[in-house]
């Protein structure tokens, strides 16, 4: 293992530890709640990293995999509460308001909690897979793996909204019941949940650093640099791209499942466009290659966003705030923060003589080979 | 009979505001390679001028197309020269930068104009509908095709008949042999940008008085028209007049046969599916790089 990855490890533990203390010094259950929501968009962003920073594939409709791992969660609780209605093995009030007579089959097996969390993250596998076989197998790159993710993703959310009798449409799932699991009850409001998604993200975060430092991992890196070459050398590389694609998307779907847990409801907001591209602007803002840039990119931007929008004085102009920082990371720190961080880690270790070599792995990203492309 | 002719003019006036707004974000996207995610917001703040000016200024609709046009354009100038000019060789963070952009812009509005829906009245001569060939078509959306068309022809004519559409042209087969014969790219981009923003605002004024205007209304736009340039053929204006026609259609007659919602669906379908098949759009122009 060489000094640089035990270095990195030794960040990653030491972060994952910060964050699992925090409710130790903070007992305040607002707060807690807030906290972990920031959380869990940092496992989302984390999970685009991977996609992106490592694979090259700009996935604008990350909050696909999002929206349904959330709304697996949510079925699964709802079906928990007693319907005020129609009694306790009743039906979830917004079907009864839709006039629907009988449980859709695809809601009847989310009775079973296990089902439901397992469904939270192969769903959007499954989805991922599938999507990624219709992608990449036809060789499509660049920009139009972005449009098509995003078409995607405005074609699933507006199948959700359309589909109120089943999906509850534009309000969404609410009124959920708790998540309870080996006798422990993860209230949204209470340490129980903050440790989940604390612990949930340092996993993640770990088995999403253990795939980049895999020969696989490799593999996507270089994949991300010269799609051609790695082909050449016979890798299937669609296959490769299709892994990392469904792996980003499990993760996701995690992530939406603790987001039903804090928000203590599913929405189709979850899936929009804002969103999915704000884990995009998240993901550039800590950097993009880096999976624990990721995250803190992501707490760090959606922290500032919730201090600014609370505080008196910026309550009108944060937006304006955030989208003037935007620019500036994007025009100054192309890396993100994760880059700065890394220079100077590298200036560091460059002055004690070893690890110098490996840092020529991190070449600019050349996802977009727009005029490339064309040269072929 | 009477209900396929409706169902065509209904289409027609779709594709006629999918063009406005697609015109310019196919220029800008094709010849710079910038994904401009504040063209929405462009089109967005063109829409709130034409509000202003009725309201505070007394101007009708037709009077302020051309302050509208010279409005965003400038804005549009500005956006390059300060941001986007700094990113030409990494496109990608253009989504990025341009959204920061859009986010901000929207904002400005909420805070100057206010969050809440604004209206802007039709001119009134064109209140009425009027009828062609039989079929009741309202005045107003006719007059938007007209001039949708009529933007596509000036369009067309600046592209390939002026000296500046010649210099554009060249820089977006070659940016670096285009400046060896002395072109200054970076000029010719800052006009291109500012056109293209230009016609973005055009865009949104005359979509204001069919649809309300909100500080929001820029994003669901800027989606679309994604899809018009990329469907069309990037480099292709002909690919873009006819693919806003072909989605303009499909989602009226969808539309009739089911809803709204189903119909925007599956016409994102089956762009994906054209996207996956024919990358380079349906009417790609042979670009040699």
């Amino acid at each position: 293992m060489s000094r640089r990855t035990t270095i990195q490890i030794a960040g990653y533990g030491l972060v994952c530890l910060t964050i699992l203390l925090v409710p130790t010094f903070y007992d305040d259950a607002f707060v807690l709640n807030k906290y972990s929501r920031y959380l869990v968009l940092g496992i989302l962003a984390m999970a685009l990293s991977l996609s992106w920073g490592y694979t090259g594939i700009l996935n604008l409709g990350q909050a696909t995999s999002f929206g349904l791992g959330s709304y697996c969660m949510a079925m699964g609780l709802k079906l928990r509460t007693v319907p005020v209605h129609t009694g306790s093995a009743g039906l979830p009030d917004f079907m009864v308001w839709n006039n629907v007579q009988t449980l859709p089959w695809f809601w009847e097996p989310f009775y079973y909690m296990t089902f439901a969390i397992l469904a939270g993250i192969l769903v959007p596998v499954v989805f991922a897979i599938l999507l990624g076989w219709f992608i990449f197998r036809g060789r499509v790159t660049g920009v139009y793996v972005a449009i098509i993710t995003l078409a995607v993703l405005v074609v699933v959310n507006l199948l959700i909204i359309d589909q109120q009798r089943y999906t509850g449409g534009f309000n969404g799932i609410t009124d959920l019941a708790q998540l309870e699991v080996f006798g422990l009850t993860f209230d949204a409001y209470g340490s129980s949940s903050y440790y989940l998604i604390a612990t949930c993200l340092t996993f993640s975060l770990f088995f999403a650093l253990a795939i980049t430092k895999s020969k696989a991992g490799l593999i996507l890196q270089a994949i991300r640099d010269q799609e051609n070459r790695v082909r050449y050398f016979g890798y299937d590389v669609a296959g490769f791209k299709m892994f990392a694609f469904a792996a980003s998307a499990g993760i996701a779907g995690l992530a939406g499942m603790l987001y039903t847990i804090v928000m203590e409801f599913a929405s189709p907001t979850f899936l929009s466009v804002p969103l999915s591209l704000s884990v995009v602007i998240w993901c550039a803002v800590g950097g993009r290659q880096s999976l624990l840039g990721a995250t803190i990119g992501a707490i760090v931007v959606t922290g500032v966003q919730g201090a600014l929008s609370e505080s008196e004085t910026f309550l009108d102009t944060w937006t304006l705030i955030m989208g003037f920082l935007f620019i500036a990371v994007v025009l100054f720190l192309p890396k993100g923060l994760a880059g700065a961080a890394d220079a100077l880690i590298d200036r560091l270790l460059s002055r004690t003589g070893s690890g110098r070599a490996e840092l020529e792995i991190m070449k600019p990203n050349t996802a977009f080979p727009h005029e490339k492309e064309a040269a072929e | 009979m009477d209900i396929l002719a409706a169902q065509i003019v209904t289409g027609l006036s779709i594709a006629s505001i999918l063009l406005l707004v697609a015109l310019g974000l196919a220029i800008i996207y094709g010849t710079t390679g910038v994904i401009n995610m504040a063209h929405g917001e462009f089109v967005m703040l063109g829409a709130y001028s034409a509000w202003f000016l009725q309201t505070f200024v007394g101007l009708s609709l037709i009077e302020s197309l051309v302050p509208i046009f010279a409005m965003v354009a400038a804005l549009g100038w500005i956006a390059e020269r300060l941001v986007i000019r700094h990113l030409y060789r990494r496109p990608l963070d253009t989504i990025l930068a341009t959204w920061g952009i859009g986010v901000m812009a929207q904002q400005a509005i909420r805070l100057s104009a206010g969050g809440e829906l604004r209206y802007v009245q039709m001119p009134p001569a064109m209140a009425n509908s009027i009828s062609i060939l039989g079929i009741e078509v309202s005045a107003f959306r006719a007059f938007v095709l007209v001039l949708a068309i009529a933007l596509f022809a000036l369009t067309w004519y600046l592209m390939y008949r002026t000296s500046v559409g010649m210099k554009l042209r060249a820089i977006t087969q070659n940016r670096e042999i285009a400046s060896c014969f002395g072109i200054n790219s970076n000029r010719i981009y800052s006009l291109t940008f500012a056109y293209g923003a230009g016609l973005a605002g055009l865009a949104g004024a005359l979509v204001s008085p069919l649809k309300s205007v909100s500080p929001e209304m820029g994003t669901t736009y800027v989606v679309d028209a994604f899809m018009v340039v990329v469907l069309g053929g990037v480099e292709s204006l002909i690919g873009t007049i006819a693919s806003s026609a072909i989605l303009g259609q499909l989602n009226g007659f969808l539309a009739f046969y089911s809803n709204d919602t189903i119909a925007k669906a599956c016409v994102l379908v089956a762009i994906v599916i054209v996207i996956r098949f024919r990358p380079q759009g349906l009417f790609a122009a042979k670009v040699r790089a």
